[in-house]
Parts: structure tokens; sequence; C-alpha cells
């Protein structure tokens, strides 16, 4: 029997997809230059039939690409063209929420905000909260380790899982983590999250719930110059205060908010700075004083304080929409993602600006200021034959972000996108001991191959252009 | 052992390097050391060298702006908050072993923490890059030096908890917090259950307790924060705690180190369960002391489901009888002080966790001549 067959045999016709026109729908996530149909799509209900699949595959040396929502940014679930895609969007149980112990337990298909309404009724919540929250899924979120706005003060995916039951690429399925934090051997579960779903498929999440704070605080602080917003981030963090946020908008983007929706932000300043602290009220209340005169202290021009629950939700849709309203002001773009050392933000912008101008394209900023994660919106015209210098320009960023000492990726992940710039980052050596540890869970390379490694094939090929996704369009997506 | 135990100690990356290359040609086994405050974690390991890594203790670099450090592995993780506490900033860690002299490395490869691990949570989530030296001499390092990373996979993760198994830590680089303005804590006597049930109300209300530890049969909380934060809290907590709640000093907190660290002639293991499955725990430890005629303590970090028993008097078979019958109610227990003659009478592991394939496939990946700690996970492998 072909590995087909077999597959549709174990999983049911209604549960596989081999027609081409439906497999395009799987052609790529949300790094949507890079789209490639695979064999197969299987659709399975339960970790048993994700289980089977995979043995089917590891009988037949079938390669095999896990998808969640489709939303990664850089490629992580991009097809492979022998392979499958493993689609967990029918594994999607709220299994248990336990407020006692302070956990959920729930299928990689929920969405992460889902996780976080399941605990509400608790006084309970899931922390981290990556802008795609409303439709990305937790079992992506392990697979990319997922931040979010919030994650300066709580930390990332790795720090709020505590178990999760996996399919190896053989077939067998175990658990890694556990009931406790301490456990003894190795961490694998916090080796497997953030992986990129290249060491397996994560078939059920125990994630840690935390009580929602008391005091929720938030401004808008407005900024002559970028460099005064960016000194500002310093003052208040070498105050010894850990904001919930803190997040930075240039002109451009604010220009670009405003552009697409009712927009909270001054239209003319250089740049804003959202700061959010939360916690218990009186420490809350008495930080937010001090962040306040902070600003001030730094040149701040204008500050505007959220005067309730809607009017915060209001200024964090405006950011959140920042990079969507993008395309308001500019036909096509890029988004990248880097880290710099925080006390370098100023440098790598002034830098990024001066690059920008050399390439005569235009550069967008919204980002974590917090802990340096930035994310330039490259702005280009297909139209006007911009594509390559605007392509080549974003690559630039994301390496110039490792030459100052910070990371090719933040929160977007390597995937495919940036699986040729890992050298510039990682030596010869530091990438084949990583790749030791792939070659224990994986020792026939069939799990998402092709990503975060670069490899001559992978390499030596050129993406297509930019195109934007389907939920994109559907203003489903969000691009950060 | 077999012959003379020698010990290297290298100075520097390269001599650990050379170090190692030197043992791999020779095919010399090694224990690896920093100051030596877990060399009785689990199994007794086969070595015919020590590597010992306490010369390598230098601050690498350390940007108080950026919030990070990067340090040598041998670095005494007290010292390096000494460091750290000049500029207001630590490590969201307060290990009880730091006391002793333990290392940055050792810390991290024996995955310690102590009770702000509620909130924190152990070295794991304070780490953001290591370098590391394979026993083949292989230079490799992961992370940087930026807290938010997601670049290639995260190998400080991986040696979190090999106790010398998998390679060498060289260097670390941790993520700073900023020491808090104010710190008090509370103390009521209570037993087990009492003290889940009002952690319990601590923690779902907004009091946000940086720690909530239970210890010799009292629960402490501790407050960070604003001065006045901190007094509105503590003055919550103490109305929610009722009549017997008393403001403890800081001192207060050596109590888990006496029972973390033990004396000679103890026993102490490590143990992990759900939070809610503490207070049945200290009632099976209670229940054990009592028909094996040893004392127990017990210190519980109850929202981390992170326990520590430490069992004295008694003969060896007593505390033999008390640890499996731990085993058999947490199967993920590690003994860290054994009393004399209980290695005879006990497997220095219990039942092996789910993924233990994966575990001998990774040491099998890094390690493939089993150079390093070997027996230190033994039964497993």
């Amino acid at each position: 029997m072909t590995w087909v067959a077999e597959l549709t045999e174990a999983l049911g016709r209604e549960n596989v997809i081999t027609d081409p026109a439906r497999l395009r729908t799987y052609e790529c996530d949300g790094l949507t230059g890079y789209r490639v149909v695979p064999a197969m799509v299987v659709l399975p209900r339960s970790a048993a039939e994700v289980a089977a699949a995979v043995r089917v595959c590891a009988r037949h040396g079938v390669p095999f690409v896990a998808r969640g929502a489709g939303t990664g940014l850089s490629g992580g679930a991009l097809p492979v063209a022998d392979g499958i895609v493993v689609s967990l969007q029918r594994l999607r149980r709220v299994v248990e929420v336990d407020p006692v112990n302070l956990r959920a337990v729930v299928e990689p298909g929920v969405t992460n905000l889902d996780i976080s309404k399941a605990a509400a009724p608790y006084g309970l919540y899931y922390a981290p909260d990556p802008s795609s929250q409303q439709v990305c899924t937790i079992g992506g979120n392990v697979a990319e380790n997922s931040g979010g706005a919030h994650c300066l003060k709580y930390g990332f995916t790795v720090n709020h899982v505590l178990a999760a039951e996996v399919v190896l690429a053989d077939g067998t399925v175990t658990t890694l983590g556990g009931e406790s934090t301490q456990l003894p051997g190795y961490d694998l579960l916090g080796a497997f999250i953030g992986s990129e779903g290249t060491l397996g498929i994560v078939t059920q999440v125990t994630v840690r719930l935390q009580a929602l704070p008391a005091a929720v605080r938030t401004m808008v602080a407005d900024f002559a110059t970028v460099a005064g917003a960016g000194d500002a981030v310093t003052g208040i963090i070498a105050a010894g205060i850990v904001p919930a946020a803190v997040e930075m908008l240039d002109n451009l983007a604010i220009q670009a908010v405003a552009a697409s929706t009712e927009s909270v932000f001054t239209a003319d300043t250089a740049a804003a700075l959202v700061v959010e602290l939360d916690g218990p009220p009186d420490d809350v209340a008495e930080q937010f004083d001090e962040v306040q005169e902070i600003c001030r202290a730094h040149g701040s021009t204008k500050i505007m304080l959220a005067a309730d629950a809607d009017h915060r939700a209001l200024i964090w849709k405006g950011r959140k929409a920042a990079f969507a309203a993008v395309g308001r002001i500019s036909p096509n773009y890029f988004v990248q993602d880097g880290v710099v050392p925080r006390g370098r933000l100023a440098e790598v912008l002034g830098r990024i600006a001066a690059m920008a101008d050399d390439a005569g394209i235009r550069v967008a900023n919204v980002f974590h200021a917090g802990d340096g994660n930035l994310h330039p919106l490259v702005l280009y015209s297909e139209a006007e034959g911009q594509h390559d210098r605007a392509e080549h320009l974003s690559t630039h960023i994301a390496e110039l972000c490792v030459e100052l000492g910070g990371s090719l990726s933040g929160e977007h992940g390597i995937g495919a996108d940036k699986a040729c710039s890992m050298p510039r980052m990682f030596g010869e050596d530091d990438l084949a001991t990583m790749l030791r540890l792939r070659s224990a869970f994986d020792p026939d390379g069939l799990c998402n191959p092709g990503k975060v490694f670069p490899t001559p094939r992978l390499c030596g090929e050129r993406p297509g252009k930019y195109r934007p996704h389907p939920l994109e369009e559907a203003g489903v997506i969000e691009r950060l | 052992m077999t012959g003379t135990v020698v010990t290297h100690r290298p100075a520097s990356l390269a001599e650990l390097r050379d170090a190692l290359a030197d043992s791999a040609r020779s095919g010399q086994r090694l224990a690896v050391a920093g100051a030596g405050t877990a060399a009785g974690w689990g199994g007794r390991t086969e070595h015919d060298a020590v590597l010992d890594i306490t010369a390598m203790s230098g601050l690498i670099s350390y940007n108080p702006t950026d919030m990070t450090v990067a340090v040598q592995a041998g670095m005494p993780f007290a010292t390096l908050q000494g460091t750290l506490a000049q500029n207001a900033q630590w490590v969201a860690l307060d290990p009880a072993r730091a006391a002793e002299g333990a290392t940055v490395g050792g810390l991290l490869a024996t995955a310690d923490a102590g009770p702000v691990r509620h909130t924190f949570g152990s070295l794991r989530d304070c780490v953001i890059g290591v370098t590391v030296v394979l026993a083949d001499a292989t230079v490799a390092r992961s992370g940087g030096h930026v807290i938010k990373n997601v670049a290639g996979y995260d190998l400080a993760k991986l040696f979190h908890g090999s106790l010398g198994t998998l390679g060498v830590l060289a260097e670390v680089i941790l993520r700073l917090r900023p020491r808090p303005a104010a710190t008090a804590t509370l103390a009521v006597p209570c037993d087990a259950a009492a003290a889940f049930d009002l952690g319990g109300r601590l923690v779902h209300g907004s009091l946000e307790p940086v720690a909530v530890e239970w210890c010799d049969a009292t629960l402490l909380a501790r407050f960070d924060g604003t001065a006045g934060g901190v007094d509105d809290r503590l003055r919550r907590a103490r109305a929610l705690a009722g009549p017997d709640a008393t403001d403890a000093a800081a001192d207060v907190w050596q109590g888990v180190g006496r029972v973390v660290h033990g004396e000679e002639g103890d026993t102490v293991v490590r143990l992990g369960t759900a939070p809610d499955r503490t207070p049945s725990l200290a009632a099976l430890v209670a229940r054990e002391a009592a028909a094996n005629a040893v004392d127990a303590a017990m210190s519980s970090s109850p929202f981390a489901g992170a326990h520590t028993v430490r069992l004295r008097g008694g003969t060896a078979a007593a505390h033999a009888a008390v640890v499996e019958n731990l085993r058999e109610a947490a199967p993920a227990v590690t003994v860290c002080r054994w009393t004399g003659g209980l290695r005879d009478l006990l497997p220095a592991w219990g039942e092996p966790p789910p993924a233990v394939a994966v575990l001998r496939a990774v040491k099998r990946a890094f390690d493939p001549d089993d150079r390093l700690g070997k027996g230190r996970f033994a039964p497993w492998f």
C-alpha cells in the first residue's frame, strides 16, 4: 500500500485532503512570500490519530509539518512538497481548568485567548499574549515560544508551560515536564518549546494560570524625538520599575494608525510610548506617578492617561493595529523581527534610518521597547520594482541586530525565513551541537525539515515575492 | 573510581576545552565539579579525574542598563548577587545552597531554586545564554545577551538538571531584575492543609506574594514592592491569616536552608507533585517518619509543587523505607544527601520519567562514550 493510502485508511477519507485546490489553502503560513503545496494534509481528531499519521510517515520516510492556525511569520509551517501537513485544528478541546492548582490542560488547536477566557471565571488568566492571540493556537505558541507585549514582566511561553504531551518522530507518544516544576533530568520540555516544530508534534499542553492583576494603569507619552523616548525607557528601567509593557511607535507608524482607525495617538509627535503597569493597587499607583515624572524629565511633550478599561482597550487596539495599518500608507511591506540590547536602541534606530535613506525605502518602527525587540516595517512598492531592495534592507536590519549583540528573532522564529542568516549569529559548532539535539529526537530528519538550520538547498533558493496572507486580507490576522 | 583520581582545574574557556580534548584522547572519565555542594546528588559517579571549574569564576560582562550579566560558570552565586546588589539588581533566585558557595553553573546543572521559584521559577527561567564544552571538546553557544530571543535551540534549558552528564557549562548569561524597594514576610504557624488553603487565598487575591513556603510547620509569605504597597499587602495578608500571624524578620527564611542543606548523617530528598498534593504528602512524611522512628522536616513551595524532605536520626534502613514510600507517592524524587549506608539499600533513582528514552538518546548524542558523570543517572542510563 502507498503511504497516501495508508494515511487515508488510518485517518478516514473525510480527514485527509489530497485535492490540489484544497491543498493550496495550506501552501503557506503568515510568511506569504514562501509557498509550497504539500502532497497531502491530514486532519487528526486525537493524539492517537496524530501518532498514527506520524507512524506511517516514519515507516515510509515521509516528512511532516505540523500546523496550527497558520499565523506564524517565519514560515515555520511551510509545507514540504513531498510531505504532509498535520493540521491540529480539530484538537481544540479545553480539557480542564484547574483553579486550585493554577493550571489548564488544553489541546494544541485551542487559541491563546480562549485559554484566558476559560480561566476568567476563576479570576485567572494565561499570561503570554502574542498580538495574534485571537486566532493563534497554543500548539503554535509552544512551537515558537511566543511572547507578546507583556513578556517583559511575565516572560514567554516557556515560562508558562508545565507539561506537554508530544508525538515524537517515530510516532511514539510521551510527556515532557509534569505536574511539578521540580523534576529530575534534562529539561526536555524547555528545549522542546521554541524548537519550531522540529522535535515533534505537541498534542496536549498543561499551562500555568495566574491571578488577574488587581490594578492596571496605562499611559501614552509623546516625545519630540525617538531618542528621547528611548532614554525615558532606560530611565524607567533604571528606576527599578518593571512595567507590564513598554511599547514604542515612531511617527510613520502613528501616521499609519491614524490612517486606518480612530487613533488615540498625537498625529505629529515624533514618537509615542505606551507604558502599562499592573499589580497590587498601591504599588501600581506609586510607580505610575514615578513613570510620568521620568517621562517628563526626559522631555515628554504630552502624557495621556487611560481613563478606564475602554480607553485602555482603544490604546491597545491602535498599537496592535499598527502593523496592518501600514498597509494604508504603503502598497507592500515586510515585517522584520530583531532584538538588540536595550541600551543600544537609539543606536540601532539611527542606523536603520540611515540604511533606509541609502536604500530610498521608508521604515516604520513599532516595537517592544522594554526588551529591545524591534519590529521594523519595511515599506515598499512592488509595482515600482522596489521588492528586492526592500527585502535586502529587511534582511540587513535583522543582521544588524546580531552585529549589535542582539538576536535575529525575538518572537517570530527563524523558520524558513531566516535559516540562511543563522550563520551570522551562530558558529558551525553551535549549529552542529543544536543538531545533535535534533538527531536525538528525530534521527531521520522527518519532522519539519528545512526550518531553523541553514541547508545548501534552502539557502541557494530565492524566496518569492510578498503577497498578503488570505487571513490578513480578511482582517483576521495582524502582522506582528 | 579506578586508580588515582587527578583534578583538572582550568582557568579559562581555552584551558577547559584543552582539558576535555585531552580527556577525549585518553578516554578519561570525568566528574564535573563546582563548589561540590551537590556532589552527592543522585548516583555515585565513576570517574578517573575531576574537572573542577571553580577557577573559572570571573565576571565576563555586566551591563546594568540592559539588566544582563555574563559570568564564568564557576562564579559563586552569592558573589554574583553581591556584585549586582551594588546596582540594586539581582538574579531572581534564592537557592539555599548559595550560602554554601554554590556556583552559577552548579545551580544550573542541578536545576536548583529557592522559595521565590513561586514567582520567578528556577535558573532555567533566568538564563538567556550559555557556552558549553562537550565531552569531545566542542565549544557551543546558544542564546545570547538579550532577554527576548528565539533563534536556535535553547541549550541552557537542556543543561538544566543535567548534573554534569551532557557537557561542561563554561559561561552563563543571566537576565536580572531590580531589587524591590521594600520586602516583608508574614509567618503563620499551621499544618500543611491550612498552609495550602491560606496560601491559595493569598495567591488568588490581589496580594501577589513573591514567595509562599511551608517550612517547619509555618507558612512564610514574602511580599516585595514599594514601601507603601508592601505595608498595605502585609496588613491585608495578616487580616486574612488570623491572630496567629506575625511579621517575621528576613532571617526566618534561613529555616529553609536548614531543611534543604541538612547535616552529616541526614538524608535529604527533593520531590515534585501537583500543588494540591502538598497536604497529603506532608501527612505521608509525618506518618512514615513516625512509623520508622526518624525525625522528618519538610519545606515546600506548594504552588510550584516543589518539596524538600530532611530525615534525621534512626537507621539507614529506616531512611530507605521512608524514601521508598515517598517514591511510591511521587516518583520524581532526587536524593541529595545520603545517610551512611543508604546507598547500599536504595537505587539512586526510582521510577524513570515517561520520556526516559529521549533522555537516553540526548545523552548518547552529546556524550556517546559516556565519559561525563558516568553513573549519575543510573539505573535510568
